[in-house]
């Protein structure tokens, strides 16, 4: 008979073996795989459909209400500039958009959105009037 | 054993009334937040809870499954198994939640944000969970199976719920308790908050007393029938 008290420690070494594994697993296949967003060079490069994140660039936006088409710049943290098309209709708080997401292609210099997600400033604070809210 | 009972029964009323009063307290007295679209700011009293029930939840599950390999006693293995019961039903509602506030302030019901990735993965691994005990028909290596797989699945709890949203860029709201450490939320919505956390965990503590004691009953019952 095996000594039950040396089979447990040797079963408390292997359990800990394993949880260190299943950590370091864990923490590098994740790392690439969490993120749908692509960098800006990547959705130049590839044709496949994307999603990409940026800063909406202050002021670069214009709207053709008649072909309800919205083009606007996005950049990215190192500063670089990608200029975005997007047809339908502009989400209602595109206006306080800080950050926005785009889903399309990219082709002939420019991002053709098919989709647009918008990350807005959020605060947890109330609005600056009291007023406002009160229209329940 | 009677006086027990009626602390229990006074406790569930005074849980019943505070829930009552946090709800009544999400509309009408914490303030909608700027930058939100209309009202939509109020879901964060019942989503921030609700996932913070089930980490906690999780973590109940693993405390239960450590304690159910050193002592073998059945009792744990109940503890552990409704822990993560109500656990996956917390992530479930939280990823609902989530969602449908997605679709109001991103403009989309999923779009696989890191966010929405990581309770995925959290979703699928507290799954495998219950497939891993529906597979193996001897209760007691099922109970001790299900142990090193819940303490192994604790381990990516962490990272799914707290390093995964501090690494990434994500439409996702900042959270709260942010990298500065500092709370940025004004002090009616905090107030609200707290309160709702205390009592979304005081309705984890009622659900998980009353579900371990019916899985007790119905295990009991159920070695009779054999």
């Amino acid at each position: 008979m095996k000594d039950p008290k040396r089979q447990r420690q040797l079963w408390y070494v292997i359990g800990g073996v394993l949880l260190i594994a299943f950590i370091a697993f864990g923490a590098t296949s994740f790392k690439s795989n969490l993120t749908p967003y692509v960098s800006f060079g990547d959705a130049m490069s590839g044709h496949r459909q994307v999603q990409v994140a940026g800063e909406l660039v202050r002021g670069s936006s214009s709207f053709v209400k008649g072909a309800n088409e919205l083009s606007f710049m996005i950049m990215n943290k190192h500063g670089e500039k990608m200029r975005v098309l997007y047809k339908g209709v502009k989400p209602g708080n595109f206006e306080d958009a800080k950050e926005i997401v785009v889903i399309g292609r990219y082709h002939n210099g420019a991002f053709y959105a098919t989709q647009m997600l918008v990350k807005c400033p959020s605060k947890y604070q109330g609005l600056e009037k009291p007023g406002a809210t009160s229209g329940s | 054993m009677s006086s027990r009972r009626s602390r229990g029964e006074v406790l569930k009323w005074i849980l019943f009334v505070w829930i009552g009063v946090i709800i009544w307290a999400a509309f009408f007295y914490a303030p909608a937040a700027a930058g939100f679209k209309g009202q939509s700011s109020r879901i964060v009293f019942f989503h921030v809870p609700i996932a913070w029930v089930a980490t906690l939840a999780f973590l109940v599950s693993c405390v239960a499954s450590i304690r159910y390999l050193r002592t073998r006693s059945m009792a744990d293995d109940v503890r552990a198994e409704v822990a993560s019961s109500l656990g996956l039903l917390f992530a479930i509602l939280a990823t609902v939640t989530g969602s449908i506030f997605a679709r109001i302030m991103w403009g989309s019901y999923w779009n696989w944000d890191p966010r929405e990735t990581s309770i995925t993965f959290l979703l699928l691994i507290y799954a495998a969970y219950f497939a891993l005990r529906a597979a193996v028909a001897d209760p007691e290596r099922r109970a001790s199976l299900a142990a090193v797989y819940s303490i192994l699945a604790f381990v990516t709890v962490p990272f799914l719920v707290f390093v995964v949203p501090r690494i990434y860029w994500s439409l996702h709201p900042d959270t709260i308790i942010n990298a500065q450490a500092k709370i940025k939320m004004g002090s009616r919505m905090f107030e609200v908050l707290m309160g709702s956390l205390v009592g979304f965990s005081g309705l984890f503590v009622w659900l998980y007393t009353v579900a371990c004691r019916i899985e007790r009953i119905r295990r009991r019952r159920q070695q009779e029938v054999l």
